[in-house]
């Protein structure tokens, strides 16, 4: 089976040429079927992988020699081990799904087979991207689907606003970008190769702390601040929400944002040997978390709502990498995609509904219309905020375990970070589903339930979002971790060095009930207000004291402006009007000129007169022969 | 070496043909011929021949690989001259004929194993294509570049078979084998008429290859002749005086690099700046793309100036890449012209919009002369730097860069005229042959640039 596993990125590929080309002439139906198809049998090849591997070393398929440079050469090949095949499952299982949704989701849209084109081809690179077997095809995936995820928020082009998210995103994602091409290179420089099988053992070798190793790993880790929206690169994110909402599930929650996560997972050992920047990556991940989180209690539009709440996660997940639970952090990867893949299709259902209603202030008391919608975004919400048995709960835990082991001050940020998600989350779903509708009549006329092909994939998301979780269940609570010992492979060489997680029993089941009991108090908190109070922000209460901050998000953007963006724009100005106009242009112009009219005067050299071509040889071979012999 | 004798066989077949009057047979039967010719030859691949013929001639893989890419692309002329001969001169056997004959002498070039082979093979190519120029007997221009060719030609061999004679006096052999002992045998005191003769023979493969300050003859040449004889001269030939060159200087003379790498290294940086200087200012796509192929030769020198290991397999992918782009031009040029009567750059406008194909099989020929990535150009451009940069000569590749970038504005000025100037011109009707030819070039540019694996480990 695992011969065919170039298979998995080309049936995507085929289905983006199909429809890239026939996106005006196939029709619709057929489109969508060609698009998910290619997906599922993209997913029947990684599930037939992932049931009969099990080889403890990773396995290289090597397709063919891509560039030979000198002593470097960068095969184009697959590696396939623990990590990929998980990661192979997620994107073409949940973009399984999600395809089959926007068949449903986008059927009334113009640009239907250029939709799935795009998608497709995303699902394309994000494989090349897990699937590459050095840093040069991980890179080429992680620029392709950047570039995918730019044409599709740029979607709907034709609204300026949403072309300008696209922009951002597509600018915030280069700053990133070059820190990781940056990286690559050194990885070059210092291993005189790209390849995961020939570095990490090198890596292994080397001392604990070495500079080299913290310059790569500090670039790396900028690349993947770019790509997994962490601060200071996060903004592009929320302004993400442009796009079509299964493409916030599929790229911006479930697989391309995570994208950040599986690069540091799949390059652990440098990490593991960059203390400094482990530290860094912790601070950084847990900052976003609660930044994002703060944000997210206030915001009023439920995708923006949803956004905040990804970055945040996100943040959870470079925390707990930054503690050096790397299990944990991929083990979140993986619920994270399932509950919030799930709660962005729930809230393109109830946007479905609402004829494109985005704000929550105008929904309400949707739970008796959109029954389906409601309950599996019940379940995300459950998931997400952390109760068990619910997928959220053993991932969360299990990294805030680890902080908690690593530092107490951390522990409590995190901690704090992780009621306020249940706070904005539940806040959310009483808003949207409880109390009496606020929409307009026309709005309230239409309400109703999404068609089947958008539930579907509801439905299977809401039940491995509640039984996700039994694939890491601690020891504490009677289980023996799957996912740790499945992983253990990849990560051997990283758990020589770092030490394993050596809380008693007692101190995790005092973890889970503090954890579990803050959640319960902030969902009740946010009952009280929401339901029982019956209370609906507006915007004069949300512009003014703390709500302020946090609604205006932190003012991160204007920030950015005033002390990035003028300056840029300044020096852009200058270098414009003084060094390009009259430097630059003037020196090319100059060349320009001295050519041309060096070329009217060589060109009379070609009189066409045989007697002075002959002439001319006769002391162009003199001029050889006295510069040979005279001259040298 | 039965590539060689399939390909004299056939042109004498060819000759025969066109006594019985059998024109629509030519065609088919020569590159027929030829094809059969190219597969005896890869069939030698790796079979490490021993030198033949009392040591004349050697058949290695050096010489199957450039025998190879002159057979493919005298294949491609070929097919490019349905209907063209039979349009400029009732003696359409005779240009089939003495194209072969020029590929017999052009397979010598590349496979000789004696001086004397080399400059046998020199002229049975050289005869065959001064008459080739003339051909078109009543057309002035025609006359004038064979006659300018046959003189200079002649002027030039002379210094040639000079400096092979010096070399056999200070070295009593034209052995290639044995030129290479003497040299190894004397470190020191190698006899003075022996440089002589190799800065002599210097000055005749240069103007072979049409190097700075031998190249008069090439702008005023390749616009006088037939333009699918320029097509196969630009190609072809140069190509075959390149590994003639390289294959003499790698055998015999590397060991004496420090005496003669200075000159070459002038000749070089010559070659390029007056190719693309001049080529700027001309107003006639065909005499740019004379211009262009000296400013090419230059490209391809630093290989020779850079001898090493990596030279022969940077010569060959540029050779390659340079081919397929030469004939792609010549091919849409002979297409505009037949229409307009002229090869302007203003010929060329608004043809993105009669014959997008043309236009776009052009554009990618245009992007790889000027060393575009992704295109089999740039590959060719990578490997000949590197060779350099591989012996330290980084301020001359700076040099070349610097020229590769005066090349993008004058081989960009027909994109523009393509796809940005309005002309409102009928599409011109393509025959299918030069749409295959066309679609071969535009492939083999692609692959190389895109995936050039499969023949950069050639050597």
């Amino acid at each position: 089976m695992i011969d065919l596993v170039w298979l998995i990125p080309l049936l995507p590929f085929i289905g983006f040429l199909i429809n890239g080309l026939g996106r005006n002439v196939l029709p619709k139906p057929l489109i969508g079927t060609i698009a998910s198809l290619a997906v599922i049998g993209s997913f029947a090849i990684s599930l037939s992988i992932f049931l009969t591997f099990d080889a403890a070393q990773p396995q290289v398929i090597h397709l063919f020699d891509w560039i030979n440079v000198g002593s470097l050469s960068i095969p184009f090949a697959f590696q396939i081990d623990q990590l990929s095949i998980m990661m192979l499952l997620i994107i073409t299982g949940i973009g399984s799904l999600i395809h089959i949704y926007s068949a449903g989701y986008m059927s009334h849209d113009t640009g239907f087979g250029k939709f799935f084109a795009y998608l497709n081809l995303f699902v394309f690179f994000m494989l090349l991207l897990v699937m590459g077997s050095n840093y040069v095809i991980m890179f080429i995936g992680w620029e392709g689907v950047g570039l995918c995820s730019y044409l599709l928020i740029g979607f709907w082009y034709s609204n300026g606003a949403y072309a300008d998210a696209a922009k951002k995103a597509f600018i915030m994602n280069r700053i990133g970008d070059l820190g990781f091409l940056l990286g690559v290179f050194l990885i070059i420089s210092t291993f005189g190769s790209v390849s995961f099988t020939e570095i990490f053992p090198k890596a292994a070798g080397m001392v604990s702390g070495d500079a080299t190793l913290i310059l790569i790993t500090i670039l790396l880790f900028i690349g993947a601040t770019g790509k997994s929206a962490q601060l200071p690169l996060f903004t592009w994110l929320p302004d993400a929400m442009a796009g079509p909402t299964p493409v916030s599930a599929l790229i911006h929650a479930a697989t391309m944002v995570t994208a950040g996560i599986y690069m540091i997972a799949r390059s652990n050992i440098l990490f593991a040997l960059s203390p400094v920047t482990l530290d860094i990556i912790a601070v950084i991940g847990l900052l976003t978390a609660v930044v994002a989180a703060f944000i997210a209690l206030t915001q009023t539009d439920i995708k923006k709502v949803l956004a905040y709440s990804t970055v945040s996660q996100l943040g959870y997940m470079f925390l707990g990498l930054g503690v050096g639970a790397f299990t944990g952090a991929f083990f979140h990867v993986l619920t994270h995609a399932f509950f919030k893949a799930l709660l962005f299709l729930g809230a393109g259902s109830v946007i479905h509904a609402m004829s494109n209603e985005q704000d929550m202030r105008n929904m309400g008391g949707l739970r008796k219309k959109l029954p389906i919608t409601f309950l599996t975004m019940l379940i995300g919400t459950i998931a997400i905020a952390g109760l068990p048995p619910f997928a959220g709960f053993f991932s969360k835990d299990e990294i805030l375990a680890h902080v908690y082991e690593h530092n107490k001050l951390l522990w409590i940020i995190g901690l704090f970070g992780a009621f306020l998600t249940a706070a904005y989350m539940f806040r959310m779903m009483f808003l949207t589903f409880w109390g009496n509708f606020r929409g307009t009549e026309d709005q309230k006329h239409h309400l109703h339930e999404s068609p089947v092909s958008m539930t579907f994939p509801l439905i299977v998301l809401a039940i491995l979002s509640i039984v996700g979780g039994f694939m890491g269940v601690p020891h504490a609570l009677g289980g023996h971790h799957w996912l740790n010992e499945y992983l253990s492979p990849v990560l051997a060489a990283t758990n020589n060095i770092l030490p394993a997680l050596s809380l008693d029993h007692a101190t995790e089941y005092m973890l889970m009930g503090i954890s579990v009991g803050g959640v319960i108090i902030s969902i009740i908190i946010a009952y009280v207000k929401y339901v029982s109070k019956g209370y609906v922000p507006k915007e004069e209460e949300l512009q003014s004291g703390i709500s302020k901050l946090s609604y205006n998000k932190l003012y991160l953007d204007e920030l950015y402006t005033a002390i990035i963006q003028k300056p840029l724009d300044a020096l852009s100005a200058f270098f414009f009007k003084v060094v390009d106009k009259s430097g630059i242009d003037g020196l090319v112009n100059g060349l320009g000129k001295v050519s041309i009219e060096a070329s009217k005067t060589l060109r009379l050299l070609q009189t066409g007169n045989v007697g002075f071509y002959i002439f001319a040889m006769v002391i162009g071979i003199v001029a050889v022969l006295v510069y040979s012999f005279i001259i040298i | 070496m039965s590539t060689l004798i399939v390909i004299s066989i056939l042109a004498i077949v060819v000759l025969y043909l066109g006594l019985f009057k059998a024109k629509q047979a030519l065609l088919p039967i020569s590159v027929l011929g030829l094809v059969a010719a190219l597969a005896l030859a890869i069939m030698e691949w790796n079979s490490n021949a021993a030198p033949i013929f009392s040591g004349m001639m050697h058949f290695d893989n050096f010489a199957v690989a450039f025998s190879s890419i002159c057979i493919i692309t005298t294949i491609l002329v070929f097919l490019l001259s349905k209907n063209y001969f039979e349009k400029i001169s009732d003696n359409v056997a005779e240009y089939y004929t003495l194209i072969l004959f020029a590929l017999s002498g052009i397979i010598v070039m590349v496979s000789y194993h004696n001086l004397s082979m080399l400059f046998v093979g020199l002229e049975i190519m050289s005869v065959s294509l001064y008459i080739l120029a003339g051909i078109k007997r009543k057309d002035f221009a025609s006359n004038e570049a064979a006659l300018k060719y046959f003189l200079m030609g002649a002027f030039s061999t002379g210094f040639l078979l000079f400096g092979i004679a010096l070399i056999y006096g200070a070295s009593k052999s034209f052995d290639l084998a044995v030129i290479a002992q003497y040299v190894i045998d004397r470190p020191t005191g190698i006899d003075p008429i022996f440089y002589v003769g190799l800065v002599l023979m210097i000055v005749g493969l240069c103007f072979k290859v049409g190097a700075a300050p031998f190249h008069f003859w090439t702008p005023d040449v390749y616009e006088g002749a037939p333009t699918l004889i320029t097509a196969f001269m630009s190609t072809v030939v140069k190509i075959a005086g390149f590994a003639a060159f390289l294959r003499l200087f790698s055998i015999c003379f590397a060991p004496l690099q420090d005496f003669w790498m200075p000159t070459l290294l002038v000749i070089t940086i010559l070659t390029l700046f007056v190719g693309n200087i001049t080529a700027l200012y001309q107003t006639n796509f065909k005499r740019m793309l004379a211009f262009s192929s000296i400013s090419h030769a230059g490209y391809m020198l630093f290989a020779i100036v850079a001898l090493g290991a990596a030279s022969t397999n940077a010569i060959f992918i540029y050779a390659a890449a340079y081919a397929v782009s030469s004939i792609t031009a010549f091919a849409v040029l002979m297409l505009v012209k037949a229409k307009t009567g002229s090869e302007n750059f203003e010929d060329f406008n608004g043809l993105a919009k009669s014959n997008p194909f043309l236009a776009f099989a052009l554009t990618v020929a245009m992007l790889s002369f000027a060393g575009i990535p992704l295109t089999a150009g740039f590959i060719g451009k990578f490997f000949v730097f590197n060779a350099a940069l591989a012996q330290y000569h980084t301020w001359l590749v700076a040099i070349a860069v610097v020229n590769a970038i005066i090349g993008v504005f004058y081989y960009f000025k027909v994109i523009v005229a393509m796809y940005f100037k309005d002309n409102q011109t009928k599409q011109i009707a393509t025959p299918a042959y030069f749409n295959f030819v066309l679609g071969v070039s535009l492939i083999i540019t692609l692959v190389l640039g895109i995936y050039p694996s499969f023949i950069t480990n050639l050597f």
